[in-house]
């Protein structure tokens, strides 16, 4: 136990740093910009007839740092605001803060993309045994070439099939935006009803791009470890079929979980094709938006939430991983 | 003398097995062979398509986003030009960057997956923190947060960025099959008999992983080419030449595709030619996947 708390607090403080790292990048991509956008807004506001205190204080509310001072300063102030959740405003949004708009948009985006990625993971590990144990006949090879085939396309050229076939051609699905509005939002059966119409579609599209990659890596994992010696001396010991079966599930499903963690991150990652084709509000549209309309502390505050969001994803992985495989345990011990 | 002649005179047979073995493979399922030659044309494509049509292609008024037809097999997009024409020029900019893109990622990736899981240690430990902050920073959202300060104005330019934002899952993966692969019996035989770090990765582990890569090459690849049609799809960055991403991003947001059915040809050009590239590359790396590990082949 105190392992895997050692463990986790390695993993907060590493968190911890990936996030200023993330900060930072963002603060000097926007200072990189060409043609000093900050500066030039200041300069706009001055010509406006604005004094320049004021001018700077504006800028500074939209850009999430102070355009005075050295860089070093600047860069203290936009970090202290991080701190404090303060990630500036946004511009597009009336003013509001960025906190609160990245808040309203998350939920649009988390709750498919784990609808989608915990469908597509249960369909494909017991596919992927499958796919395994008759890998030399007709099945196994269907299963295998569905698998590379949906792995290889990427997520929009799903979307927009699925788009195409079901909301155009078959027009029995919405494919735009996340409820209909003519909805009184609450807890009604035609605004759920709406809410769960317009999201078989996006959540279909995660579905269906992470299944691909579930059954091939359940299928080589199940492969490897029907080779090894302890599933051979097992079956010569004559031991039950379903006891093999768990020897084999428990040892195959291990290294799949390193891969759940890498694929929620490209789960949100491939939020932004989604949410662009079925233009559903979340943290991906938001973030196209936020790069259209040069909303830069809507920009830095999307970018740096969808990387909090993996590294999260990434720790509880890793634990899992801890609890469930002893080599793991042991192997740390040894190294640290 | 007598032993080098010998010894070259059994790799030439083993060659001569080992592509015997190849046309086995492939000629035991007819799909790896249609793979094969998908793969050639669109290697043909990239390298010799544009040269068959003029540049600029021509525009014609009269036949603005048109449904296909006998002249124009995918219709016509918004400015009359042909659909399969744009497919097939804008084929060398999506070929050319996602084949840097793979080169790069398959290579840098092994290598430090490699090394990293071999030597173990305080390289590892440096290493795999790099990677993992490479794998926590999400690529295409850090892509796009780029596309405000960077143009990716060439196509080897963007299999550059591309490739060297990408390695991280390829190290990870050849570093925990590394890991796995060293504590096998085999390879703790072979360093007790005091064999070479050089001949133990080359001959021994890497082998062992073959299929392991190739399976990384079908993602890098694959992945090249989703990451950059993707960023034009997404209309982020800046209309530079013709490409397969364009041509999604204007058929669905300027032509409205999803709705006008006379568009959708435009839609479908560039997704059929993605579907068919990932076609060739799943059946390739399939009989790939035979040939480099024995215990798939059904004999």
């Amino acid at each position: 136990m105190t392992i895997i708390a050692r463990r986790l607090a390695g993993h907060l403080a590493r968190g911890i740093v990936m996030i200023l790292v993330v900060a930072t990048i963002t603060f000097f991509i926007v200072r990189s910009i060409p043609g000093d956008p900050v500066a030039a807004n200041v300069q706009k506001l001055i010509e406006q007839g604005m004094s320049a205190e004021a001018a700077q204080q504006a800028t500074r509310v939209l850009y999430g740092f102070q355009p005075q001072g050295s860089l070093w300063d600047q860069y203290l102030d936009y970090m202290t605001g991080l701190l404090t959740f303060d990630l500036g405003q946004s511009i597009t949004h009336a003013g509001a803060p960025v906190t609160g708009v990245l808040a309203e948009a998350a939920k649009w985006t988390v709750l498919p993309v784990l609808a989608g990625t915990l469908l597509s993971f249960l369909v494909g590990i017991i596919l992927g045994v499958y796919a395994a144990i008759k890998r030399t006949g007709k099945l196994g090879d269907v299963l295998a070439i569905s698998g590379s085939l949906l792995h290889g396309v990427p997520q929009y050229v799903l979307g927009l099939l699925l788009s195409a076939i079901f909301a155009t051609l078959i027009p029995i699905l919405p494919a735009d935006g996340p409820v209909d509005i003519l909805y009184e939002p609450g807890f009604n059966a035609g605004y759920l009803a709406s809410l769960f119409d317009h999201a078989v579609l996006p959540v279909a599209t995660y579905a269906l791009a992470a299944y691909g990659g579930w059954i091939l890596a359940m299928k080589s994992s199940v492969v490897t470890v029907l080779g090894d010696d302890f599933i051979l001396a097992a079956e010569l010991r004559g031991m039950k079929r379903s006891i093999i079966f768990r020897y084999i599930a428990r040892n195959a499903i291990l290294p799949l979980f390193t891969i759940l963690a890498l694929s929620l991150g490209l789960l949100l990652g491939g939020a932004v094709f989604i949410e662009r084709i079925f233009n559903y509000p979340g943290l991906g549209l938001l973030l196209i938006e936020s790069i259209t309309m040069r909303d830069y502390a809507l920009m830095g505050g999307a970018f740096l939430i969808i990387t909090v969001a993996i590294i999260v994803a990434n720790i509880v992985a890793d634990l899992f991983y801890s609890v469930i495989d002893p080599r793991v345990r042991s192997g740390e011990e040894v190294s640290a | 003398m007598s032993v080098l002649l010998e010894s070259s005179s059994t790799s030439a047979a083993m060659r001569r097995n080992f592509w015997a073995g190849v046309w086995r493979v492939m000629k035991r399922k007819p799909s790896r062979l249609v793979g094969a030659a998908l793969m050639a044309g669109f290697a043909f494509m990239g390298v010799f398509g544009p040269m068959f049509y003029p540049d600029p292609l021509p525009r014609d008024p009269n036949l603005l986003t048109r449904p296909p037809s006998w002249e124009h097999w995918l219709g016509t997009d918004d400015q009359g030009r042909d659909v399969v024409a744009l497919v097939v020029t804008g084929s060398r900019y999506v070929l050319l960057a996602a084949l840097v893109t793979a080169v790069i990622t398959v290579v840098v990736g092994t290598g430090i997956g490699l090394f990293s899981g071999f030597k173990r240690g305080r390289w590892d430990t440096v290493l795999m923190r790099l990677t993992d902050m490479k794998l926590t920073i999400p690529g295409l959202p850090l892509l796009l947060v780029l596309s405000t300060v960077w143009k990716f104005s060439s196509a080897v330019q963007m299999g550059l960025v591309l490739g060297l934002l990408s390695w991280g899952g390829v190290a990870r993966a050849v570093r925990s099959q590394t890991l796995s692969l060293r504590e096998r019996g085999f390879i703790e035989a072979a360093r007790g008999l005091g064999l070479s770090t050089t001949h133990i990765v080359g001959k021994e582990l890497l082998p062992s992983m073959a299929p392991y890569i190739a399976m990384n090459m079908l993602i890098a690849i694959t992945g090249g080419v989703y990451a950059q049609v993707g960023l034009f799809f997404l209309g982020v960055l800046p209309y530079e030449s013709n490409n397969w991403g364009q041509m999604l991003n204007t058929a669905v947001f300027r032509s409205g595709a999803l709705t006008v059915p006379s568009a959708l040809g435009f839609l479908l050009g560039p997704l059929l030619a993605i579907l068919l590239l990932t076609l060739a590359i799943v059946l390739v790396v399939d009989a790939m996947d035979e040939i480099f590990n024995p215990r798939l082949r059904e004999e």
